[in-house]
């Protein structure tokens, strides 16, 4: 390049080629500012976010209600920032979920079964009535913690050992878990009060309760387990493992870590963690076992997780929004009848953008002089 | 007798679905693209199947349009894949849940959810018809015999044309494609494009012949299916018809056992294609010993992103 401008001479300093003549070549950057990437991943946020308020518009909601629902009604007013935070809890949840599996490269889209286990793992020990009233939501979240994880064994004994696809087996399993799920609350479980499918209502002491100033325990549980994912990933001998395996398993596997104990108890966690997102669902918000407590989770989940590029800390604040989306959602439901679709919509245009943003902070554009090759 | 008659006269409208579908998955991914997205694209078919029948009434308009839908939404896969180099995985997933949002949007502000909408009717193949016990299976609508042509002509297209080759030779070995003055990222848009236009007209089917109308998300995983049983075929076309037939006889056999009075537990039988979907996928990885897919004819690029600057 530098050539080419010594040979020009002084009478015609740097003359401009006809736009359609021009020929661009893309190289692969080595290496870019990590003021450059948050800029770039902030531009495509702001074009995902640019494109979503067109479609609410086109859908129906006035332009000037936009900023309204998403930040005035959810965020200043103190009874629906509570509502945010507390949908935020199994949120944050299946975020790490995803975070987990990522980490072990493993592809769990089963959150959603993983969580539905969960669900009937809890309301099981409400429902018979297991151990004494005061140890009765520990014994739930632990019932919950098992059922997901077992739910999510198969798929990685069958990926470790036969190489069986998880993408296609963690789905498969949700559609089971759904059914059977039906099965249970269309059966035996069924609402004997009203004979509605849904499980009878949890007693009091069977529900999260509000811990201080209407702040609910899901929060907290949220907390501690985001504190716990942080340790396991930052600080334990396990999560120094995991990076092993992450960056290159067979030379994990060569300097001695157990790579294949890590990946399946790390997958596990993915599923407890799922689990533990049932059991906030059905003791927190519903207060018992009903048909679709878990629909939206599993994609919210793998989204959380690829946004925040499985790291803990992140994954807890790309849940807030997603909750706040939510909470918007139901809102724009209630008041200019948009399907909840929207929200999914609106999230898969928001992981279409993030992902594009790694082409330019990964490549750039040069413009390809005259003369040169 | 008559139940078995009715099952197998039901097993074509089931399978063709699966069929065309996993017809579809097979052209794009040998051209070396991973898609993952097509129960995406079947809902976009069938979405866009129903807005045409219910605005023009016409079947072949419909299935036409789903066609077009299913391929103008897959642009945006291939931007996502051949254009920005997004792992094929995320784009797929990406792909899929903007497809579910977008039809379970439209669906109803559109209000074309719950409308019946009138199919194709049947035609009778004359001798074959009068049968016994397998005369229903030639009771069928015109795109049931088609399906096989389809196959046909997709099959001479893949292994029997210049074209052919060259589509299978990117998924292969892009480079070396490259290098015989082949265009990778042309060859892989137009096999994303005509893939999903067999796949838009699988959800075109389902929408408009099958099932007769718009509810959201009712494809219900038979993407998901047809994904797998395009590793169960190993990306053969004529092995993925079988498969097919074998998920429309699976299929067709859940409204026969209700139909019968025995009594099953519903949602038992409901789960029946996804085991059935899990089972084949263990059992194919069984029978292959562990060893990596990649022994199989998987093609050889599948996956890849194809990076000139990359050379190697």
């Amino acid at each position: 390049m530098t050539e080419v401008i010594l040979q020009s001479p002084a009478d015609k300093p740097a003359r401009r080629q006809p736009l359609l003549a021009r020929r661009y070549a893309l190289e692969i950057r080595q290496q870019l500012a990590w003021y450059w990437q948050a800029l770039i991943i902030a531009l495509a946020l702001l074009m995902g976010l640019g494109i979503s308020a067109a479609i609410l518009v086109g859908a129906g909601v006035p332009a000037e209600e936009l900023l309204n629902e998403f930040v005035v009604l959810t965020l200043l007013d103190p009874q629906n920032f509570k509502a945010v935070l507390f949908q935020a809890a199994p949120m944050i949840l299946v975020g790490l979920a995803g975070c987990m599996a990522f980490r072990a490269r493993f592809w769990n889209l089963g959150l959603e079964g993983q969580m539905i286990w969960g669900g009937i793992g809890a309301t099981a020990i409400s429902l018979f009535e297991v151990g004494p009233p005061s140890i009765r939501l520990p014994l739930m979240l632990a019932a919950a913690v098992i059922c997901g994880m077992l739910w999510t064994l198969a798929p990685v004994l069958l990926k470790l050992r036969l190489k069986v696809n998880e993408i296609i087996s963690t789905l498969m399993l949700n559609y089971i878990a759904a059914n059977f799920l039906l099965h249970l609350l269309y059966g035996s479980w069924k609402d004997p009060r009203d004979n509605f499918p849904y499980s009878p209502a949890f007693r009091g002491f069977e529900r999260l309760p509000d811990v201080f100033d209407g702040y609910n325990a899901a929060i907290v549980l949220a907390i501690i387990v985001t504190l716990f994912a942080l340790w396991f990933i930052g600080i334990s001998r396990a999560g120094l493992y995991l990076r092993f395996v992450d960056a290159n398993p067979r030379v994990a596997d060569a300097v001695g870590v157990p790579v294949r104990k890590m990946i399946i108890g790390t997958v596990l966690l993915s599923g407890a963690l799922a689990g533990i997102a049932g059991f906030i669902v059905t003791a927190g918000q519903e207060g018992r076992l009903t048909q679709s407590f878990y629909q939206g989770y599993g994609f919210s989940g793998i989204l959380i997780a690829f946004l925040a590029r499985n790291n803990p800390l992140a994954a807890t604040i790309v849940a807030l929004l997603v909750a706040l989306l939510f909470v918007a959602g139901r809102s724009l439901q209630v008041f200019y009848q948009i399907p909840f679709s929207m929200v999914q919509l609106i999230q898969a245009i928001l992981v279409i953008c993030v992902a594009s943003s790694d082409f330019f902070i990964r490549h750039r554009m040069r413009l390809i002089q005259r003369g040169e090759q | 007798m008559d139940m078995i008659a009715n099952w197998l006269g039901n097993s074509p409208d089931f399978a063709v679905p699966f069929a065309l579908a996993a017809l579809g998955l097979i052209l794009t991914e040998r051209a070396g693209v991973l898609a993952l997205g097509a129960e995406g694209l079947m809902l976009v078919g069938a979405l866009a199947a129903i807005g045409a029948q219910l605005s023009f009434s016409t079947p072949m308009i419909s299935l036409i349009m789903a066609m077009l839908a299913a391929s103008v939404v897959s642009l945006l896969f291939a931007l996502m894949v051949l254009v920005m180099r997004i792992n094929q995985v995320i784009a797929g997933l990406a792909l899929v849940f903007f497809c579910q949002g977008l039809t379970g949007l439209l669906g109803t502000l559109l209000e074309w959810t719950n409308h019946p909408v009138t199919g194709l009717g049947a035609v009778a193949l004359w001798p074959l018809s009068e049968l016994p016990l397998i005369g229903k299976v030639f009771v069928q609508n015109p795109l049931v015999y088609l399906t096989p042509l389809i196959f046909v002509g997709v099959v001479w297209f893949l292994y029997r044309s210049h074209a052919g080759l060259r589509l299978r030779a990117v998924g292969e070995n892009p480079q070396a494609a490259d290098a015989a003055g082949i265009s990778v990222l042309g060859y892989r848009l137009a096999a994303i494009l005509a893939g999903a236009a067999l796949i838009g007209l699988a959800g075109g089917y389902i929408s408009v012949l099958s099932t007769k109308m718009w509810i959201a998300d009712m494809t219900g995983g038979r993407g998901w299916i047809a994904v797998s049983l395009v590793i169960f075929a190993r990306w053969s076309p004529w092995r993925a018809l079988a498969g097919a037939v074998l998920f429309g006889c699976i299929e067709a056999l859940i409204p026969q056992l209700a139909s019968t009075g025995i009594r099953l537990p519903q949602y038992f039988v409901l789960m029946t294609p996804y085991a059935v979907t899990l089972l084949v996928m263990i059992w194919v990885a069984m029978a292959k010993g562990g060893v990596s897919a990649g022994s199989g004819s998987q093609p050889g690029a599948l996956g890849e992103a194809f990076i000139r600057e990359e050379r190697r």
